[in-house]
């Protein structure tokens, strides 16, 4: 890398603040005290943000627009190199600064939030672990180091949700989890092992510049793409892939903020778009992952109506916003994705962690029909939750406005359609979040007992999340509002977005005023339903309509997967084993075997003691073998 | 002359060891042989130069006394080097019957195993072949648990009707050979054997080493077996005894009748494919955590015998990396399950639970060592599973889609039997359980050091069997390449 400061060079200190972290929290478990533990994987993260923001800045004033530091050759055989080396660019960066920073805050909230846990330290160590697997995601110059980092959140993410593992629930969860990433871990490996017979390579730089020789829907790419996406899928979590998330709520609340929203599950928009090249040559795959991406956000959204359980609520609304992220990611507009990926990472990780907020105070009571009322009580946490809601039901100056408005009007210029059914779930969105927040913190507390706000360490972050969710839209204010969208331009060096067809900025507007008054409507709404009339939910399986019960049992899909899949593996296992295993393969060997010693009472009669004989057939024996030698 | 040593190291300890009464001392000498022995291997891999020895034999049948190697040698001998050393320490401090004899047989079983390994010449091999079996048969038979009897007489036939196949091919190779006929392998590789021949050649010379691996379905002897046998019976048979199928193999099969392989490739890869699923999800629900392990273990051999038989150079090394990283993975599996059958007095998965409560050091070693055993990266079983899958892509894409099968199926049947064993609520009569003591440390993290270093710095190894590899899948190039030329 010639005319880069060196200093590049230490780009592996990132990653390695966090492993140190895991390494001292980890090893030193039974030592450290609680705080200890906290402040030490708080500050690494910290480090590493620190590091981060610097490198930032060396990029920025070296002119260069990426650069590849290479650490060692990790497996180099025959025509197969594939080098342990990280790649700076503007997408990696954004990533990292997005991990970091928010890590930062969500680590710093645990501390808090975790006191009191007998495991904390164990807490802080997977927290760490996650944290570094997670930069070695981002970092990565190569398909393989990308995966190493794949897994490796999947570990933690497996470790994390079964924290609490008294309870087989939660390990369920855990397993569930990790076994859906799997099934989508193998076709991401396979999409790598094309890869590599395709181009030789497996790093981004070299697939990337000789993937200009493939024409647009050459039938290897659309392959490539399509078992990428299907890796993508498990890991953000889309249709048929996403039921483990709603589970993976079984994890601390900061566990579901940091991993379960801001970071991990967007693992597979950062994949996608990091091989924007490959998938702008794949156009079936695209619309695959437009109709993936639609449908995942609507489904979620509809489910996200009625759940009455707070995580689980913002956990549905987590799959939907990826599937708007997929869209976006479908549209071609991989920087849009990027964008709202980083608007999502601060109003959903500031949702988790208010929410978190609310379930201290609650004594672990995670029913938003027994809350309410909160909003006195709970003054910092009620309006850092605010400025969240209203970034995600996409409200102006908020940052959801900009990122969804973003995606909205991709889609009206791909067709009308796309962009009614994209405004429908938008408007959905709003209603449950909005139907949370009322149940939550207005009208009267439905449960006896004394809520509190909670302390410093907690709030401290709600506050920069919300400023951060509030005002991150200015990170790329479109032209049309006189910004000059510096978030895409930043990411156009190492995203190749589709030729964006310019719609008009009247057009625009007129899109941005339609969806204004339905959200005003539909806030509306919901207060009408929530504070007016002050209705809470009913209880779950009472409701007289079909359809809702359908939506409260989640379209039974759960219970479809354990019925088609869990079980008749279970029976599977059970029949191999009882039947193959132990009634036809074993007992034919056992066969052969009694047919042998049948065969061997004949013979017996010939062993009779008889010492002249004996030695009689050997002699015969050495003879007949020396015969045989000799002839033949 | 170095090999020689190599070689009678383990079976001179072992003469010694049964004039020893004192059973703490006995261990220790035997320790002490593994390491230097383990010692004296690797001077022998980062030695420049290669070593060979050969005296004069049983000359009338033109068989010498020829130990030499190639990578895979080198491999084979490393594994099985690197291994004792451990599966003599498991045995420290725990009261066994006979030590002097226990330990005797297990470091003749040491010495046969490296004859397997270093033999250049057929007849020599089928010898120490067949010299491995009778200690481990006594070790199974006098140190084993429940119905030991039965089992292990059903383990020794089995492996015994293979080996005269075998024996039998032997003899009909030797016949093959021009002038004054030989065993040497050498000699072997130059038979140019018709390819009718071949055809049913390749199943007599195959059939041993598919019940030594086992592949399916000639597999049934392997549960009970690994059920029932003492914890170091066990390491000796899953960590180096299923290799020697796969040695023998490479050895026998691929040089020597390439058309066999190439006529019966596809057939054999799918039996082993068969093997890998049906395994994998028969584990799922075993209740006996020995059984359990073993049909993983049968699992991942049934892995490589397919990536054997596609024979490319990704394949090749995948399942040569395969042979260590399972051989150490599995020994720590095996470790830790007798801590915790010793902890809990049970094996059985539906009476364990929530030990992690207990025992958290022992739940992340145990951890560790899981997630080695489902490939995750940065250990050595993902080099090995990815590099055998690329080689399987490289044949078929089914064969890798159903190979890689196992990185779903491992983490489902792995995962379940870590929460059925550690998480949970603690199970009534636990909870005195203590946590693993320093002993089990000194056994475990070298091992587990080894999974994680191989998986970050996989190189070495590579290198050591780099070009062998090339010269293994260049016996079947010609003639594939010939068949392909004849299809054209």
């Amino acid at each position: 890398m010639v005319g880069l400061i060196p200093i590049i060079n230490i780009v592996w200190l990132i990653p390695a603040f966090p492993l140190l972290g895991f390494l001292i929290t980890g090893s030193a478990y039974k030592r450290l005290k609680h705080r200890q533990a906290g402040i030490i994987a708080s500050a690494m993260v910290f480090f590493s943000f620190i590091a981060s923001v610097v490198l930032y800045f060396v990029l920025r004033s070296s002119g260069q627009e990426s650069a590849t530091v290479t650490l060692f050759d990790w497996i180099a055989i025959y025509n197969m190199n594939i080098p342990f080396a990280f790649l700076i660019d503007h997408l990696s960066l954004t990533m990292m600064l997005i991990i970091t920073g928010v890590g930062f805050l969500i680590h710093l909230y645990s501390i808090g939030y975790m006191s009191g846990d007998e495991r904390v330290n164990s807490f802080f160590a997977q927290m760490n672990l996650f944290t570094f697997s997670m930069l070695l995601l981002v970092m990565g110059a190569n398909y393989l180091v990308l995966f190493i980092g794949w897994e490796g959140v999947g570990l933690c993410s497996y470790l994390l949700i079964g924290f609490w593992f008294k309870n087989p629930m939660n390990n369920y969860a855990a397993r569930k989890a990790f076994v859906m990433n799997r099934i989508g871990d193998l076709g991401f490996i396979l999409g790598i092992i094309l890869l590599f017979f395709t181009f030789k390579s497996v790093s981004f730089s070299e697939v990337f510049s000789q993937a200009s020789a493939f024409q647009s829907g050459a039938p290897v790419i659309t392959m490539i793409t399509l078992l990428l996406l299907v890796g993508a899928v498990g890991k953000s979590a889309q249709i048929p892939l996403f039921t483990w998330l709603p589970d993976a709520m079984a994890g601390p609340t900061p566990v579901s903020a940091l991993i379960h929203a801001a970071t991990m599950v967007t693992a597979g928009v950062y994949m996608i778009a990091r091989s924007s090249i490959l998938y702008n040559l794949a156009p079936i795959t695209l619309n695959v992952i437009i109709i993936l991406g639609l449908a995942t956000a609507i489904l979620a959204a509809v489910i996200a109506l009625r759940q009455n359980d707070i995580k689980k609520v913002l956990a549905y609304s987590t799959v939907s916003q990826l599937g708007y992220m997929f869209l976006a990611l479908g549209l071609g507009a991989y920087s849009t994705a990027i964008f709202h990926l980083t608007t999502h990472a601060f109003f959903k990780a500031l949702l988790f962690l208010g929410a978190g907020s609310v379930i201290h105070a609650m004594g672990g009571e995670q029913d938003i029909r027994k809350m309410g009322g909160l909003s006195k009580t709970m003054p910092v946490t009620y309006v850092t939750f605010f400025a969240g809601t209203l970034a995600i039901s996409g409200i102006p100056p908020f940052s959801g406005f900009f990122s969804k408005d973003l995606i909205l009007s991709k889609a009206f210029e791909h067709s009308v359609l796309l962009y009614i059914v994209a405004l429908v779930g938008a408007l959905l969105t709003c209603f449950y979040m909005f139907r949370l927040l009322y149940l939550v913190f207005f009208g009267e507390q439905r449960l006896p007992g004394h809520p509190h706000e909670s302390p410093r360490v907690m709030t401290i972050p709600l506050v920069i999340l919300s400023i951060l969710a509030a005002f991150g839209g200015v990170l790329n204010i479109p032209s049309f509002l006189g910004g000059n969208s510096n978030f895409s331009n930043f990411l156009q060096s190492s995203v190749i977005s589709k030729a964006p067809e310019e719609i008009s900025h009247s057009t625009e507007i007129g899109l941005i005023l339609t969806s204004l008054v339905l959200l005003s409507l539909v806030i509306l709404l919901a207060y009408r339903t929530y504070v007016r009339k002050a209705l809470v939910p009913a209880e779950e399986g009472k409701s007289i309509f079909f359809f809702n019960r359908l939506i409260e049992r989640k379209f039974y899909i759960d219970e479809i997967y354990t019925e088609v899949f869990e079980k008749p593996f279970g029976f599977l296992s059970d029949f191999l084993f009882s039947k193959v295993e132990n009634t036809v393969l074993d007992p034919a060997v056992d066969g052969i075997g009694s047919a042998t010693s049948g065969f061997g009472t004949l013979v017996r009669r010939i062993q009779r003691g008889n010492i002249s004989f004996y030695l009689f057939a050997m002699v015969a024996g050495i003879l007949l073998f020396i015969i045989f030698i000799l002839i033949v | 002359m170095i090999l020689l040593i190599i070689l009678i190291i383990p079976f001179i300890t072992g003469l010694s060891l049964l004039l020893i009464r004192n059973s703490a001392i006995l261990k220790l000498v035997a320790l002490i042989s593994a390491v230097a022995n383990l010692l004296v291997t690797l001077s022998l891999i980062f030695s420049a130069s290669v070593s060979s020895y050969s005296v004069d034999w049983i000359s009338f049948l033109g068989t010498k006394f020829t130990l030499g190697y190639d990578g895979i040698s080198l491999i084979m001998l490393f594994l099985t080097n690197l291994l004792f050393p451990f599966i003599v320490l498991a045995g420290f401090k725990r009261d066994q019957n006979q030590t002097p004899i226990l330990y005797a047989l297990i470091l003749f079983t040491q010495s046969a195993l490296i004859g397997v390994f270093l033999a250049q010449n057929a007849f020599l091999f089928y010898v120490f072949w067949e010299l491995a079996l009778i200690p481990v048969y006594f070790i199974l038979l006098l140190w084993g648990g429940e119905g030991r009897r039965n089992i292990t007489l059903k383990f020794f036939i089995y492996t015994l009707t293979g080996s005269l196949f075998l024996l039998f091919g032997i003899i009909y190779l030797y016949q093959l050979t021009p002038g004054s006929h030989t065993t040497d392998f050498s000699a072997f590789y130059q038979l140019n054997i018709p390819s009718t021949t071949q055809v049913w050649l390749f199943w007599i010379l195959f059939i041993a080493f598919a019940i030594k691996m086992p592949v399916f379905p000639f597999h049934t002897w392997q549960p009970s077996t690994y059920t029932m046998a003492p914890t170091q019976g066990m390491m000796i048979l899953a960590g180096v005894m299923t290799k020697m199928g796969i040695y023998g193999a490479l050895r026998f099969l691929f040089p020597i009748v390439p058309k066999g392989v190439l006529y019966w490739q596809n057939t054999v890869i799918i039996m082993c494919l068969i093997g890998v699923i049906y395994a994998s999800v028969i584990a799922f629900r075993q209740t006996n955590l020995k059984k359990l392990i073993a049909f993983s273990s049968m699992a991942h051999i049934s892995l490589m015998a397919a990536a054997m038989f596609v024979m490319n150079y990704y394949a090749l090394q995948g399942l040569l990396f395969q042979v260590i990283s399972h051989g150490v993975t599995i020994i720590a599996l095996f470790y830790i399950v007798n801590l915790i059958g010793e902890r809990t007095g049970t094996l059985d998965l539906s009476q364990m639970g929530g030990i992690k409560l207990r025992a958290p050091n022992l739940a992340i070693l145990l951890l560790l060592v899981i997630l080695g055993s489902i490939a995750l990266p940065l250990t050595a079983g993902f080099i090995c599973e990815f590099l055998m899958i690329t080689g399987l892509f490289q044949q078929s894409v089914w064969f890798a889609v159903f190979g890689g099968l196992t990185m779903i199926l491992g983490a489902v049947y792995m995962l379940y039997a870590y929460q059925r064993v550690m998480l949970g609520d603690l199970r009534a009569g636990f909870e005195r359980i203590p946590d693993i003591r320093s002993l089990d440390y000194i056994f475990l993290i070298p091992l587990i050091i080894i999974i994680l270093g191989l998986g970050i710095f996989p190189q070495p190894l590579f290198n050591m069997a780099d070009e062998s590899v090339y010269a293994m899948q260049n016996f079947l190039k010609p003639v594939a390449d010939s068949i392909l030329a004849i299809i054209r």
